[in-house]
């Protein structure tokens, strides 16, 4: 059965230019704005970046232009926040249906962005992981989307080098992934700690910031940088990993947990891991098809579970790697090189793709 | 209707069938690659300029050492202007090789035990004077100064030692625990110096990993690694240029301006160091013959590169070695702003040029925490 957004596509295919000329330009973006269900950053050949909303085919629909480069996405029913990373300065928040202007957030003194961050389950609510560099600590900084992404507080992430972060379904938690790596804007991209790094992921209550559970890795596995986030339809916390040791060592790269439940390592065949390059990129789970799917830039590679058994369900050849995101069914995945799905566009994909909520 | 051309669950499934592909090395990133002229590129990077660059600084420190330790035995005007220079060949010295920030030098904080910089708060000042003030053996010894902040035993502080308030007394007798110290920082530096080039002399060590891709490699498990290894030294250490030495006291025309956050400003060194750090790059982009990974048509890129660090390197001889009058005087802050504007493109054109050249996408992440 057709549903009403292809009635809409079709019906401007067939109005074509003419029609679209008849409306203002915010209308003629609104509608197609309509068709939208991914969102990731790019950059674009100009080297100025952007952030994209594009179609379940992978087409872009809309382009928005930034002040940078954005990293992650966060979305609610009515916006969608781009968080700058290296050096992440900004976030900038649109309107999905362009009726409002776009709102830029610039970091705090003292703070700047790592790249990521959640909204709130009723959209009232932003959240932004944040280095709060001189006291090398990790942070959540909390934006009031009611009130023109006012700052109006934040809470520790518990952590170090904090990465991506999301919000459990019921709004109770906030699940933070700490990277464990320390860096700080006056020493570029290096990393400052790499022979002791601390990796944790965290749960914290969304209400106080208090920390409820922290999961620090063990010995063996502390170059082991817990960095990406998504959670499954009961709200099991699957997370992957960047490792910063040897290369020839080949550590877990992939998990989960539940609250109140130690970590579980997903235990890959090798020829998988090493395919990995020690580096997943992006994870996304598909919560219809129970499905978790992972991207490596380093490998080149996307590779699927099956979230109930944890065994390999799908892997392939994704040169460039980037973004991956849950399609209608199975995933969606983007390149460095502009692909995305099996659209081709002229532009660079960043990391991140996230499917609008 | 299920969309055709979305990555369904049928297709995932489908792909299954493509595991056994993967039972081989990550995939190639750099597709343009010209992967035979690899190893020859990363020995020359080994031999041609990382071990020679320790070496060269491993020398210089020596004599700085020697040069401190002159100065405390025979304080006068010629041994202070003697240890000075000494100062400055290290600073020299370092400035070439610091392009490297990865392998050993970025373990247990050897970067830092040699150059704590930047210090936005000035933490470092009042440590270092309190230093200098305290008659402490233990700030004079380079084996107990290691275990102190690391804001007081580099090449910071002893430019504070040899050039800040106070300085003078180093060339009479008053000065002489502040020689000590200064001796004492020197000796760590020139410990820190050994170290790395013992590090990288090793054979079977990092130089093999660098040498030799591979799948027991340590670093780089595939040429191609290997290549975005290279090509990060050269993108990061122009961005460090840009970020770090020039935008922290000057943020452009209309940015803020800062000259005593400028590196080495008290000894007249923050653009020498800078010219060697722009030195470095581009006899490690030309040392190497870079050029040889790109597919010849594409070569062109490598003059447009070295054109623009000549240029950089030329505005850096220039410009007046007086950080205060070079962000106050138009004429020399245009110098910087054309520092600011040139360091841009060299990192756009090593980037997109030489790395879009070999087949890595604009704009690669480097797979720095993404």
């Amino acid at each position: 059965m057709r549903g009403a957004q292809i009635d809409r596509r079709d019906f401007l295919k067939a109005a074509g230019a003419i029609y679209l000329a008849s409306l203002t330009p915010a209308a003629a973006e609104t509608l197609v704005r309509a068709d939208a269900v991914y969102a990731s950053g790019f950059r674009a050949p100009d080297g100025s970046f952007g952030a994209a909303l594009l179609a379940e085919d992978g087409r872009i629909v809309s382009r928005v232009a930034l002040p940078g480069r954005a990293h992650g996405l966060a979305s609610s029913a009515k916006k969608v926040a781009a968080f700058a990373r290296r050096p992440g300065k900004f976030i900038f928040i649109f309107d999905r249906q362009n009726l409002i202007a776009p709102v830029v957030v610039n970091a705090p003194a003292g703070r700047h962005f790592y790249g990521h961050g959640h909204f709130s389950p009723d959209g009232r609510l932003l959240y932004a992981s944040e280095n709060d560099f001189d006291n090398n600590r990790g942070m959540i900084g909390l934006y009031d989307a009611t009130d023109g992404f006012r700052r109006i507080g934040e809470f520790p992430a518990h952590g170090i080098g904090t990465h991506d972060m999301s919000v459990s379904d019921d709004g109770k938690l906030l699940i933070i992934a700490n990277g464990g790596i320390e860096t700080n804007p006056d020493f570029g991209r290096t990393k400052l700690n790499l022979d002791h790094m601390e990796p944790s992921l965290v749960l914290a209550d969304a209400a106080t910031g208090d920390l409820v559970e922290k999961h620090e890795l063990p010995e063996a596995l502390r170059q082991v940088s817990t960095r990406h986030i998504d959670l499954d339809a009961d709200g099991r916390i699957w997370f992957a990993c960047q490792y910063e040791g040897p290369r020839r060592d080949l550590p877990p790269l992939i998990g989960h947990f539940g609250k109140g439940e130690a970590l579980t390592w997903i235990d890959l065949p090798p020829e998988v891991t090493r395919s990995l390059g020690n580096y997943v990129g992006a994870i996304a789970v598909n919560r219809r098809d129970g499905l978790v799917g992972v991207t490596s830039p380093a490998g080149g590679v996307s590779v699927v579970l099956d979230a109930a058994s944890g065994k390999v369900k799908a892997t392939g050849i994704l040169n460039e790697a980037a973004g991956i995101a849950s399609a209608r069914h199975g995933f969606a995945t983007s390149s460095y090189d502009g692909r995305f799905l099996d659209s081709q566009e002229t532009v660079n994909w960043d990391q991140h793709i996230i499917r609008l909520s | 209707m299920p969309n055709p051309r979305s990555l369904t669950l049928s297709l995932i499934l489908a792909l299954s069938a493509a595991l056994p592909a993967l039972a081989q090395e990550a995939a190639p990133h750099a597709t343009a690659l010209q992967t035979d002229a690899v190893p020859a590129v990363m020995e020359k990077a080994v031999d041609g300029f990382i071990r020679p660059g320790y070496r060269q600084f491993v020398d210089k420190a020596k004599a700085l050492h020697a040069g401190m330790d002159s100065l405390c035995a025979t304080p006068s005007d010629a041994t202070l202007k003697a240890a000075r220079q000494g100062f400055g060949d290290a600073v020299r010295a370092w400035a070439r090789i610091e392009i490297i920030r990865v392998g050993p030098v970025i373990e247990e904080n050897r970067f830092e035990h040699i150059l704590f910089y930047p210090d936005r708060k000035g933490l470092a000042l009042k440590q270092i004077q309190g230093a200098i003030a305290s008659n402490d053996k233990s700030f004079a010894d380079p084996q107990s100064l290691h275990e102190k902040s690391v804001a007081i035993q580099g090449l910071g502080a002893l430019e504070y030692v040899l050039y800040g308030t106070g300085a003078e007394t180093l060339a009479q007798k008053d000065g002489d625990f502040r020689c000590r110290y200064g001796a004492a920082i020197a000796g760590n530096v020139e410990n820190m110096a050994g170290e790395l080039s013992s590090l990288w002399e090793a054979p079977g060590g990092v130089q093999a990993a660098w040498k030799q891709p591979g799948p027991d490699n340590d670093v780089f498990r595939t040429p191609s690694e290997a290549v975005t290894g290279l090509l990060g030294v050269l993108v990061h250490g122009t961005e460090t240029v840009r970020d770090e030495r020039i935008e922290t006291f000057f943020k452009g025309a209309d940015g803020r301006i800062a000259p005593k956050q400028a590196i080495f400003w008290r000894s007249g060194l923050t653009f020498v160091s800078m010219q060697e750090n722009l030195t470095g790059l581009k006899n490690l982009l030309n040392g190497t013959n870079a050029a040889s990974l790109l597919p010849p048509a594409k070569r062109g890129v490598i003059d447009a590169i070295n054109a623009r660090a000549d240029k950089l390197i030329e505005t850096t001889k220039t410009i007046t070695p007086d950080v205060e009058a070079a962000v106050s005087k138009p004429d020399e802050r245009q110098k910087l702003v054309s520092l600011l504007d040139n360091s841009r493109s060299m990192i756009t054109d090593l980037s997109d040029g030489l790395g879009g050249g070999v087949g890595l996408s604009a704009g690669f992440s480097f797979a720095d925490g993404d």
